[in-house]
C-alpha cells in the first residue's frame, strides 16, 4: 500500500512538471524584436532587452536586472528622438529605457495584455499597439494622450503619415485614426487576419498582408480597395515598399516583388523556407530571412547576390545599419541571437547573451 | 507519436469550436465531456476496484490478520497478497486508471494552448497543425477561424485568470477550482471505518493533496485549464452519481457516510 501511496503521489509530481514543461514552453510565445541607432542594436530578445554595440558586437547594457522570464520582451523597441528606447513586455507594461544607459525612464501599465507589436514613434507622440484591442498613443513623458479600441488583438505595429494612424487587427480590420485625437477616419474589413505591419506608400495607398494569402492595396484616404492579389499561401508579415515594387514573402517559401501600382507579379523566387518576417529594403539590396536558416540578400530583379546560412531560424526583419545589416535568429540558447553582416554578406560579429 | 495525439486532440477541439459558433469556453466543456465520456469505462473500473478495496479494508478476515501479525510486517504483507488473491483484488487497479488519465490531462492542456493561438508562436504552431481532413470536412481553413475567440464569460482562457476588485486580482476560477476539486474527493472517495486502513489515509491525503495542486495549476496556468478542470470535477461527480456511489452526507461537518456505516455494519455480521 506504501507503493501505492508513493505511485500516487509521484503521479501527481510528475503531472506537475509536466503541466510546468508545457507552461514554461509558452512563455517563448514569440520571436525577437530589433531596431538600431547609430551606436546600438536593440534586440528584445526573451527575458532581457539588449543594446549591443554595432562596431564590436559586445552588450553595451541589458534589461531588466534580473532575468524576466515569466514576462519576456519580443515586441520591437522603438526609439524617440530624446534618446528613449520604448519597448513592451509580456507584463503588460510598456517600458521607457534610456538609450545610454538601459536605466528606466518611465513604465505605463494601463494595458491589460501583452505587447507583441512594436510601437510606432511620430513627432512627440508614441502609438503603441496591445494585445488587449487597444492602440495606445502616450506622450514621451508616458502620459495616455488617447486610446482607441479596435475591434481584436493588435500584434503589429502601426504606420503612419503623421496625420493619421494605420493599423491591422486579428480581426480582419484596418483602421485609420486620427494621430491626433484618435477618432476613426475609416474602417475596412479583409479576408483574414493582418499579423504583420502595412506599408504606406508615397503614392497615398496602404499595403496589407492577410493571413488568408492575400495582398491589398487600398487608398490610404478612403479606405477603398484599389487592387488586390492571392499569394500561393499564408502570409505572416507586412509587405515592404520601394519607389515602385511591394515586396513580400508566404509560408510556402515563395517571394514576390509586386507592381505597386497594377499589383501585377513583376518576379518570383523560391527560398528555402517559410518566409515569416517583412524583408528589408536596403538601397539596392532586398534582405530576407527565412525559417529555414537561410538570408538572401537580392537584387531588385530578383537575383540572388548573396545567400548566407545562419544557425537558426529567421523570423525577425533584419535591420540596416550603416554599412551592415543585422538579422536576428532563433535557436537554442548556445546560439547567438543576433548576427552582423557587411553588405558582402561577410560576418562581421555575431552576439550570443552571456548566462 | 504524442504530438500526433496533441494534434488529433487540436483537430477535434477546432471542429467542435466551429461547430458551437466559434465559443472557445463552451468548446472545451464539450471536449471534456467527450473525453470523459470515453473514458468513462476506465473510471467505472476505477469505482468498481476502490469498492472492492473498501469493502476489503472493511472486512473482518482483514482485520483480524492485521490483528493476529500486527507485530509482523512480512508475515502481514504475505497474508495481505494471499487474501488479494483469493478474493480477485489488484491493489493497483483503482489507481491505473487515475495515471491513465493523467497523459490525457496533458495532452488536453496541450492541445487548448495550442488551439487558443493565443500569441505568434502558437498560432504558426496551429496553422501547421490543422489537418488537411478537418479543413475538407468542414470546407474551412485556419484563415476562417483566426482569430480564435479566447474570451469566456470574464475570462482570457490562454491567460492566468484573475478578477480585480477594488485593485486586487482575485483568483476566483482557482478558488473554483480548488473547491470543486475537494467536493469531489469529499463525495467520490469511498469510506472506511477500519482505523487500519491505509487506502483510506490515502484517499483522505489525497482529498487534501488534489485541491491544492489543481488550484495552483488554475492559478498559474491558462484559464481555459481552469475550466477543463471544473467540468471534468463536474462531470466526475455527475458519472458517480449515476453510478450510485456519491456521498453527499461526506460533505456535512460532523456526519459519516451512511453508505460506510452500512457497509461496516454488514461486514461485522
Amino acid at each position: 500500500m506504501k507503493l501505492k501511496h508513493f505511485l500516487m503521489i509521484g503521479g501527481l509530481l510528475v503531472l506537475g512538471l509536466l503541466l510546468g514543461g508545457c507552461a514554461s514552453n509558452l512563455s517563448a510565445s514569440s520571436w525577437a524584436g530589433m531596431t538600431a541607432d547609430a551606436d546600438n542594436a536593440y534586440i528584445a530578445g526573451g527575458p532581457f532587452v539588449y543594446a549591443v554595440n554595432l562596431q564590436t558586437g559586445a552588450q553595451v547594457w541589458r534589461f531588466p536586472s534580473k532575468a524576466s522570464t515569466a514576462s519576456p520582451f519580443y515586441a520591437t523597441p522603438a526609439l524617440t528622438s530624446d534618446g528613449q528606447v520604448i519597448v513592451g513586455g509580456f507584463d503588460h507594461k510598456l517600458y521607457s529605457l534610456s538609450a545610454q544607459s538601459g536605466l528606466q525612464n518611465w513604465v505605463f501599465d494601463q494595458a491589460h495584455d501583452r505587447w507583441y507589436g512594436g510601437p510606432l514613434v511620430i513627432n512627440e507622440t508614441i502609438y503603441a499597439p496591445n494585445a488587449d484591442y487597444n492602440l495606445y498613443a502616450l506622450d514621451l513623458h508616458g502620459n495616455l494622450k488617447w486610446t482607441f479600441e479596435a475591434d481584436q488583438s493588435l500584434w503589429a505595429a502601426p504606420v503612419s503619415d503623421g496625420q493619421r494612424v494605420y493599423l491591422g487587427t486579428l480581426g480582419r480590420k484596418v483602421y485609420a485614426v486620427d494621430a491626433q485625437t484618435g477618432k476613426l477616419a475609416w474602417e475596412k474589413t479583409l479576408d483574414g487576419a493582418i499579423l504583420g505591419s502595412p506599408a504606406l506608400g508615397t503614392d497615398g495607398r496602404l499595403y496589407v498582408d492577410t493571413y488568408a494569402g492575400t495582398v491589398v492595396a487600398l487608398d490610404a484616404a478612403s479606405g477603398e480597395i484599389r487592387w488586390q492579389q492571392k499569394a500561393s499561401a499564408w502570409i505572416w508579415a507586412g509587405p515592404t515598399l520601394d519607389a515602385s515594387q511591394l515586396y513580400l514573402g508566404d509560408s510556402n517559401g515563395s517571394f514576390f516583388a509586386l507592381d505597386t501600382a497594377s499589383g501585377q507579379q513583376t518576379w518570383k523566387q523560391a527560398l528555402n523556407g517559410s518566409v515569416l518576417s517583412s524583408p528589408l529594403s536596403n538601397g539596392d539590396t532586398i534582405v530576407v530571412g527565412t525559417e529555414g536558416g537561410s538570408v538572401y540578400f537580392l537584387d531588385h530583379n530578383g537575383k540572388a547576390l548573396h545567400t548566407l546560412t545562419v544557425t537558426g531560424k529567421v523570423y525577425t526583419t533584419p535591420v540596416a545599419a550603416g554599412t551592415q545589416v543585422l538579422v536576428a535568429q532563433s535557436g537554442d540558447a548556445t546560439q547567438p541571437i543576433l548576427v552582423a553582416y557587411d553588405l558582402d554578406g561577410a560576418q562581421k560579429w555575431a552576439f550570443t547573451p552571456a548566462k | 507519436m504524442w504530438e500526433s495525439i496533441v494534434n488529433i486532440f487540436v483537430n477535434i477541439l477546432l471542429l467542435i469550436y466551429k461547430f458551437v459558433g466559434g465559443n472557445f469556453g463552451v468548446a472545451i466543456i464539450l471536449f471534456t465531456i467527450l473525453i470523459r465520456l470515453v473514458t468513462h469505462p476506465l473510471m467505472a473500473s476505477q469505482i468498481k476496484s476502490s469498492t472492492k478495496m473498501t469493502e476489503f479494508q472493511s472486512s473482518k478476515q482483514w482485520q483480524d490478520i492485521q490483528k493476529k501479525y500486527k507485530d509482523d510486517k512480512e508475515k502481514l504483507a504475505q497474508e495481505q497478497m494471499n487474501l488479494y488473491k483469493e478474493l480477485g483484488i489488484s491493489p493497483f487497479a483503482s489507481c491505473l486508471p487515475t495515471f491513465i488519465q493523467f497523459p490525457i490531462i496533458i495532452a488536453l492542456y496541450q492541445s487548448i494552448m495550442r488551439a487558443m493561438a493565443a500569441s505568434p508562436t502558437q498560432l504558426l504552431v496551429l496553422t501547421r497543425v490543422v489537418s488537411p481532413l478537418f479543413s475538407s470536412l468542414l470546407h474551412v481553413n485556419m484563415a476562417d477561424l483566426v482569430p480564435l475567440n479566447s474570451k469566456f464569460l470574464w475570462m482570457n482562457l490562454g491567460q492566468p485568470e484573475r478578477v480585480y476588485m477594488f485593485g486586487v486580482g482575485i483568483p476566483l476560477l482557482a478558488i473554483i477550482v480548488a473547491v470543486t476539486t475537494y467536493i469531489q474527493s469529499k463525495v467520490t472517495l469511498p469510506p472506511s471505518t477500519n482505523p487500519g486502513d491505509q487506502s483510506a489515509t490515502m484517499n483522505k491525503m489525497m482529498a487534501i493533496y488534489m485541491p491544492l495542486l489543481l488550484g495552483y495549476f488554475a492559478l498559474t496556468f491558462a484559464s481555459g485549464l481552469s475550466v477543463y478542470f471544473i467540468t471534468g470535477n463536474l462531470v466526475g461527480i455527475a458519472q458517480y452519481a449515476l453510478l450510485g456511489k456519491v456521498h453527499w452526507e461526506a460533505l456535512l461537518p460532523g456526519r459519516k457516510p451512511a453508505l460506510q456505516t452500512q457497509q461496516a455494519g454488514r461486514k461485522s455480521k
